[in-house]
Order: C-alpha cells, then sequence, then structure tokens
C-alpha cells in the first residue's frame, strides 16, 4: 500500500463479504422451494422475492467489491492519494442504505418488477448519485495533478463511465413491453458484456502485473485489442436477446454473427492470464491465493460465459433453450467466472497489503474455500444443465405441461440443492478467511511475524 | 501504441453508430410488430400490475424472467380468459397441487387489467416463439388439448399421469354418459353437494363439448 487513503478499499469490501452471505442464502431458500412441493413459506416470502433479494444482493455485493478495488488500484496505478476519502464513505454509505432499503421494500411489495431492476425509482435516483459521486471523486483523482492514465486506469474509467450511463435506461416505464424489454437489455447485456467486461479486464491486468511480476509492457500489450474486441462484438452482440422479444426478424442474422464472436477476447484474455502465469513461475510469488483465483476465474469466465453462452446463442438452438433452466446454468457459471472469482481475487490481492498481513498465512482455510465453493459451483451448473436439457426436450419439443415437466427434473433440483449447501459452507469458509485476512495487525503480533511488516 | 487505440476508438465508434441505426429502424417497426395501438389504459394498469407483484421473478415473459414458473406470453391463447380469471382469484383452486401461486386478492377490476395485458402481449409478433411442440401431444383429441389446458390433470389422473386428489379418469366413458360429465363440468356440485371441484360453465361451449367427447370416449 503506497497511500493511507487507499484503506477505504478495506471498508468497501468488508460491506460486500456479508451481503455475498446473504445472496447465497436466498440463493439456497430460492433453490430449496424447487424442491418441496408446497411451499410453506408461499404466503410470507414466495419464489420472486427470494430470487429478487438473490439477484439483487449479487449486483450490490460486486459492484461494492469493484468499486472499493478501483479506489485502491487507481490510487496504486497513480500514485496518488484518492481525491477525497469523505466522498468515498459517503457513497458507500448511500449505496449500503439503498441496498437494504430496497431489499426491505420487496418484502412488502415495493417493486419496479423487471429483473435484476427491481428498485423503486426514488432508490434507484440514490444509487445514481452514488454513481455520480464514485465517478466524480475517481476523475478528480485521476486528473488533479494532471496523471498520464496508464491504458488500465483509462479502460477502467471508461467501462465505469459506460455503466453508469446505461443503467438510466433501466429507469423509466415503458408502458410497451417489447420496447421496455429491448432498453432492459442495454443495462442487463451491456453491462456484463460490455462495462463489466472493461472493467474486469482493466482489473485483471492491473492484478497480474501486481501479483505475477510480469512487466506491465507484456500485460498491458494486449488490453485494448481486447476491449476493443469486446465492444466491437458485444454491442451490435446484444441482438442475441432481440431474437423473440418483438423486435424484427434481422436481429436473428445480427444477433448471431456477433454474438457468435464474443467468445473471442474471452479466449484472448485466458490466454493472457495463462501466458503471464506461466511467466511468473520463475518469478518470487508472493500472494498465492490472489493467483489462484484469478487464474481460476479466467478459466471459469471462459467456459460460463464463453463456452456455455455460446451454445445456446445461435437462434436455430435458441429458440428451443430460451428461458428454460439452461439459461440459469449460463447465469450462474459466467456470473461467478467472470465477476465473482474476479472480486475474490481481488480481495485475496488488496487485505494483505492494508492489514499487512502475510497473504498466504492460512492456506489449508484458504484452500479448503477454493475448492468448496469452486467445485460446488461446477456441480450446481451441471445439474442445471441436464434439468435444462430434459425440460427443453420434454416440454418444448414433446409439449408436455410446464409443472408436470418440472416434477421430472426434481432429481436435478435435489443435486443443485446439495451442490448450493456446499456452496454455502465454502462461502462461510471464505468469508471467515478474508476477515481474518482484512484484520489489520495488533503490535504484539508483529513481533511475532516480523516479516509481514510492510517494507515501506 | 498510438495504432490499437486508434482501433479501439474507431471499432467502438463504427459499432455503436451501427446499432445505434438499427435501433432507430426496430423502435420505427415496432409498433406495427406489437400493435402498439391496441395498448388502452387497461392493458397498461396491466403491465403495471404485472411489475408491482413482481411476476416477473416466477414467471417468464418472452421467455425472460423466473423459470420457477410457466411462461406467460402465450397463456392468454392457450388457457382462455375464462380459465385465466378463475386462476387470478383463487390460483389454489385451479390448481391445488404442488408449487402453487400465491394468492393476491386481486379485484375484478384489476384481474380484468391483468388479462387485458395478457391477451395484448400473446398477440406480439415474436418470430414465432415459443415453437409449436412436435411430440405425441399435437396428434391429441381437442378434448385431451382442453383437458390440458385446463390443468384438470392436476387433480384427475388419466392412464397414470395427473394427480389423485380426484377421481381417476381412465375408464370414466364405461362409468359415466357424455351428458352427465357435461353436468359434472358446468355444475360440480349438482352431482355431489360438497364437490371441492371449481365450475368450468364459463368455458367456450365448443369446448366443453369437446372435453366431456373425449371424457366419454375413455372406456
Amino acid at each position: 500500500m503506497k497511500h493511507a487513503s487507499q484503506k477505504i478499499a478495506r471498508e468497501y469490501f468488508l460491506a460486500a463479504l456479508p451481503l455475498f452471505f446473504l445472496q447465497v442464502v436466498f440463493g439456497l431458500l430460492a433453490s430449496v422451494k424447487y424442491v418441496w412441493g408446497y411451499d410453506p413459506l408461499l404466503s410470507l416470502m414466495p419464489f420472486n422475492i427470494a430470487r429478487t433479494i438473490h439477484l439483487n444482493l449479487l449486483v450490490f455485493w460486486l459492484l461494492l467489491a469493484l468499486m472499493g478495488a478501483t479506489y485502491y488500484m487507481v490510487a496504486d496505478e497513480l500514485d496518488t492519494d484518492i481525491y477525497s476519502v469523505r466522498l468515498a464513505r459517503v457513497q458507500l454509505w448511500l449505496l449500503l442504505v439503498s441496498g437494504v432499503a430496497a431489499i426491505v421494500g420487496y418484502i412488502f411489495h415495493w417493486s419496479f418488477g423487471m429483473p435484476f431492476l427491481e428498485q423503486p425509482t426514488a432508490i434507484k435516483v440514490v444509487i445514481v448519485a452514488a454513481a455520480l459521486i464514485f465517478l466524480y471523486n475517481i476523475a478528480m483523482t485521476m486528473f488533479t495533478n494532471h496523471h498520464i492514465l496508464t491504458r488500465t486506469t483509462a479502460t477502467l474509467m471508461g467501462g465505469m463511465v459506460m455503466l453508469s450511463v446505461m443503467f438510466l435506461f433501466g429507469i423509466p416505464f415503458m408502458p410497451n413491453l417489447s420496447t421496455q424489454y429491448y432498453f432492459w437489455w442495454w443495462v442487463i447485456h451491456l453491462w456484463v458484456e460490455g462495462a463489466w467486461e472493461l472493467i474486469a479486464a482493466s482489473l485483471v491486468a492491473w492484478s497480474l502485473i501486481k501479483l505475477t511480476g510480469v512487466s506491465r509492457k507484456t500485460v498491458e500489450g494486449w488490453v485494448f485489442a481486447e476491449v476493443a474486441l469486446v465492444l466491437l462484438t458485444g454491442i451490435i452482440g446484444t441482438g442475441h436477446h432481440y431474437y423473440w422479444i418483438g423486435t424484427p426478424h434481422y436481429w436473428l442474422v445480427w444477433g448471431a454473427v456477433f454474438s457468435a464472436a464474443e467468445p473471442i477476447p474471452i479466449v484472448m484474455m485466458l490466454v493472457d492470464a495463462v501466458r503471464d502465469l506461466l511467466k511468473a513461475r520463475t518469478l518470487p510469488i508472493v500472494n498465492t491465493l490472489g493467483l489462484a483465483w484469478l487464474g481460476a476465474g479466467a478459466f471459469v469466465h471462459f467456459m460460463g460465459a464463453g463456452v456455455w453462452g455460446f451454445g445456446q446463442t445461435l437462434p436455430q438452438i435458441n429458440r428451443w433453450t430460451h428461458g428454460t433452466q439452461i439459461t440459469a446454468s449460463h447465469g450462474h457459471f459466467a456470473f461467478w467466472g467472470a465477476y465473482g472469482m474476479l472480486a475474490i481475487a481481488l480481495m485475496y490481492a488488496i487485505l494483505p497489503e492494508i492489514s499487512g498481513r502475510k497473504p498466504n498465512g492460512k492456506q489449508g482455510l484458504s484452500f479448503a474455500a477454493f475448492m468448496s465453493l469452486n467445485f460446488s459451483m461446477i456441480f450446481m451448473v451441471m445439474a442445471l444443465l441436464i434439468a435444462g436439457i430434459v425440460q427443453v426436450y420434454l416440454q418444448r419439443v414433446m409439449g408436455l405441461d410446464f409443472l408436470e415437466v418440472q416434477n421430472h427434473l426434481r432429481v436435478w433440483f435435489e443435486v443443485r440443492l446439495v451442490a448450493g449447501g456446499i456452496f454455502f459452507l465454502g462461502t462461510a469458509l471464505l468469508l471467515w478467511d478474508l476477515f481474518r485476512l482484512a484484520t489489520p495487525l495488533a503490535a504484539a503480533e508483529r513481533v511475532a511475524e516480523p516479516e509481514a511488516v510492510p517494507a515501506a | 501504441m498510438h495504432a490499437t487505440r486508434t482501433t479501439l476508438v474507431v471499432a467502438t465508434l463504427l459499432s455503436a453508430i451501427v446499432f445505434l441505426g438499427m435501433t432507430v429502424d426496430t423502435l420505427r417497426r415496432m409498433p406495427a410488430r406489437t400493435h402498439s395501438n391496441q395498448l388502452s389504459e387497461r392493458v397498461i394498469e396491466g403491465k403495471w400490475l404485472w411489475q408491482r407483484y413482481d411476476c416477473n421473478d416466477c414467471h417468464t415473459i418472452l421467455g425472460i424472467g423466473g423459470y420457477y414458473a410457466p411462461d406467460v406470453t402465450k397463456s392468454y391463447s392457450i388457457r382462455g380468459e375464462a380459465w385465466l380469471r378463475q386462476f387470478l382469484k383463487e390460483p389454489a383452486k385451479m390448481y391445488p397441487a404442488g408449487r402453487q401461486m400465491p394468492n393476491f386478492h386481486f379485484t375484478d377490476a384489476q384481474i380484468d387489467s391483468l388479462v387485458a395485458y395478457l391477451q395484448w402481449v400473446s398477440e406480439i409478433d415474436t418470430n414465432n416463439w415459443p415453437p409449436p411442440p412436435q411430440g405425441m401431444a399435437r396428434q391429441e383429441p381437442e378434448g385431451h388439448r382442453v383437458f390440458l389446458a385446463q390443468h384438470c390433470n392436476t387433480c384427475h389422473a388419466i392412464e397414470g399421469s395427473g394427480g389423485t386428489l380426484a377421481p381417476d379418469l381412465t375408464h370414466i366413458g364405461s362409468r359415466q354418459t357424455k351428458d352427465w360429465i357435461l353436468d359434472q363440468i358446468n355444475n360440480p356440485r349438482g352431482h355431489k353437494a360438497d364437490s371441492i371441484m371449481p365450475s368450468f360453465a364459463q368455458l367456450p361451449g365448443e369446448e366443453k363439448q369437446e372435453l366431456a367427447e373425449y371424457l366419454a370416449s375413455l372406456k
């Protein structure tokens, strides 16, 4: 850590982690409902509310983690203090309070009712205010002393601006459902396959430089090319969501061609990460866990977003699979690989620098968390994939009724529930490990662990 | 260094311009494809209710949303208005077994709006999504389609497929006549005073005939 103001990242992470834990709790609740015949919580907490909270917590904890990491990374890259720690703290509290208010509101049917964007308009306005504070604070940090932006910071800024602008299209109520969904995808698709990819590409590049010791020139060489391809394929690739929602037929062609190319930049990111990790073998590794999450994340990102996404992006296939458990499988795999694992990697990379602890202190615990989370996620997405394939066959091809088919899928929902249970335990281990890593070393412990004291 | 930066800027601008151009064209064509001239106040009220009650986090619509409950894009044309009204009023009565929808205690006016909305949605040109099934269900007699569309199989079973809450109908045709079955569909309590079966008197006459004919044929 170079500057005291960077410590704000720790507060963002400590806020994000309990939200991640709650996200998993509500996910478990929703998956129990798939196994139960009759839902005893039907009037108290029906499936839609559990799912809404699951989705909202996902967005909130990831945003908080990525924003915290952004503050840390920009100050680190430009070797400067953050413009205003107080603004950063105001922003954090605005987001936390609005998030909690939204979640409590859902229980009382206070909802805008568009998936992921269920926050009532008043809360969306507060979120926009928090985003503006964030952009202002980051821009002032970047430009106050006329720093020359690195490629990674420039990409990050681009992603954050895109993130904020796109969110605006999710705010208005539109009488026409097709138009509403047309612009809903400007938020959902252009976030996860646009803005968030830029943010991820930049944070991954920064962590690779930091954790592997491979030269900036090597790592940054590809960043702009990757980003150019992400935007070139991703923007018009939005068309793969415009096949069946009342939009013209030509989207079947445009959406197919451009979205089929979307895995190319993801493959480049994977190759990039593997190349840097191989180079780093000869260098002294200081943060094994950060690298493990980063490398595994690049692979799961490729599988979940690239392979699973490509698998149903062509309209000939999507016509049958659209709106089934196959989409649920893809959603879990891609979000975990592209963003969940990245957020965790960033916490493993940054927290030891703030707390002054050794990054590799309790390897047994850290690896138990790593293994249980990743393997249970793979079991979960496999169970959902098989459920989805059976569903497509029975429901779409054979024409059986939806609920009758759901009964046939129960065994796969049971497998998913067990996997979810293991994922829950993994989350508990991860939180324990990261909270330990976030606790600053007391003076007495510093004597016991002298090598952990930062050189500066 | 400058070359890749220029490529990045040009690639982004180009795709953004093409995308925006297509958006303009799409928005120009969508009113006809979604017959937006029929977006009455009642339909819009129905859309708002659909959002306010967060229906989309259990159900998919146009294939988007929660995967826990059936897609409602074609509910209006598959189930028909009468079934939808009765279901929205008392979901548990129309579907008493297994996974259930909460009773939101909608008023009659709200049900009018929701049904109008679902009717409007069912007429959107979705490029033929969802695809018509290719399996055996298509070759079944028309009455069987009504049997499934009205969810009769929630309570009644035929040849081992269906619920156990109500009598098995596998051989109903050898026990009862078509007229008796028609009476039962119209007024279940006429035959048994404490019957829990809801009345389907509101179904179109033709569908009731087909259903009774089909059931009477099950010997």
